[in-house]
């Protein structure tokens, strides 16, 4: 019995917008040209340009603040500004602990599988609650802190290298949420559409 | 470099100084016209009190540790997006102030050239504190320019974020306070 080439060939689009064969797929790639993580190499010069060039030249570092911050945006609001503000901060605590010389299991795994699925949630156009997007952005968000935090070279100038690497890491995070919203990506009721503000302060007495 | 011109870019060649600036001058950026003159006032206040403090000898502090501080409250409130009491409104940027000014040694010999250099601080970073501020209300006010408060709040995390890591480092280095 002659194979009908052609009809395959237009089934091909319908089976590509089968998620579960995309992440079948993504995950076959992944492990066929997988190489090892880039994110620490375990030399940075101190000062203002090693922190600003630091997170750079570590690629799984990139995708995920990449993805971070398309995912918020896509989620839209309050996702759209909770996202890239979560990630920072707790990635600032996740840096703390590695400071103060608190060990973390399976740090540069982990930082690898926040790219993969990161950039998964946004491949996928996932739609999880915000708790789960924010606890699950927070996570990676320690390990990726905590890398830096232990890495930070001694000697350096303290402030201009943490300033550089945490300027250089929301460059590549922040702008998307705030760019899509200029793009006029933001659903209509989006809170970059003007939020209401309160009329008081929270913890202030009325 | 004369000691004026010195003092006029010091604000602006400290990466912690720029840091307290940029979080309290979006801060004060956000708040009404009546709170942003306040603001304005106490921060001209404070530092011409550091000032006055370095000039009649007062040595080293921690007043780069409290700017930090400082930084990563303002940072923080900038990305909470609420507006502030007008106590809050004088007494966080007249904080801010003191310790810019009292973090602002002159480095001269000359009496002449460090009074010229502790002026032109003084000058710079209120001028600095100026426009950031100018320039956040003005984008806040525009209509069409929404994303840039959104822009607005995510420099604020990231500015408490930046603090709080070099708080850290200063504790884990015996430098803290």
């Amino acid at each position: 019995m002659p194979v009908d080439h052609a009809a395959r060939l237009r089934s091909v689009p319908s089976l590509l917008m089968d998620r579960w064969r995309a992440v079948t797929a993504a995950a076959a790639s992944i492990l066929l040209f997988a190489v090892p993580a880039l994110a620490h190499t375990g030399s940075s010069a101190g000062g203002f340009v090693g922190g600003f060039a630091h997170p750079l030249f570590g690629p799984d570092h990139v995708v995920a603040m990449v993805a971070v911050g398309l995912w918020g945006a896509f989620l839209g609001p309050p996702a759209i500004w909770l996202l890239p503000i979560l990630f920072p901060l707790v990635m600032a605590f996740g840096g703390v602990v590695g400071i103060l010389g608190v060990p973390l299991p399976g740090v540069e795994t982990a930082i690898a599988m926040s790219a993969v699925v990161l950039g998964s949630m946004v491949a996928l156009a996932a739609r999880p609650p915000l708790w789960i997007a924010a606890l699950l952005v927070g996570v990676f968000a320690i390990f990726h802190g905590h890398a830096h935090g232990t890495e930070l070279p001694p000697g350096a100038d303290i402030v201009a290298y943490s300033v550089g690497s945490w300027l250089q890491r929301d460059c590549s995070t922040s702008p998307v949420s705030p760019l899509v919203c200029l793009r006029g990506g933001a659903p209509a009721a989006s809170p970059c559409a003007r939020p209401a503000v309160p009329s008081r302060w929270p913890a202030w007495p009325s | 470099m004369n000691g004026f011109v010195a003092g006029l870019l010091h604000p602006l060649a400290l990466p912690a100084h720029v840091l307290a600036l940029l979080a309290l001058g979006l801060l004060i950026g956000r708040q009404t016209a009546r709170r942003r003159i306040v603001s304005l006032a106490a921060f001209v206040i404070g530092v011409a009190a550091g000032l006055t403090a370095i000039a009649s000898g007062v040595g080293q502090t921690s007043a780069g540790d409290v700017l930090l501080a400082g930084a990563f409250a303002n940072g923080a409130l900038v990305a909470m997006d609420r507006p502030l009491p007008t106590l809050a409104c004088a007494l966080l940027p007249a904080i801010a102030g003191v310790a810019l000014g009292l973090d602002s040694p002159p480095e001269a010999i000359s009496i002449a050239v460090a009074t010229a250099m502790l002026l032109g601080t003084g000058l710079g970073a209120s001028l600095a504190l100026a426009v950031i501020v100018a320039g956040t209300s003005y984008t806040a006010s525009v209509g069409d320019w929404n994303w840039c408060r959104l822009g607005g709040r995510i420099l604020g995390s990231w500015i408490a974020a930046s603090a709080v890591l070099v708080l850290a480092l200063r504790f884990a280095r015996g430098q803290l306070f």
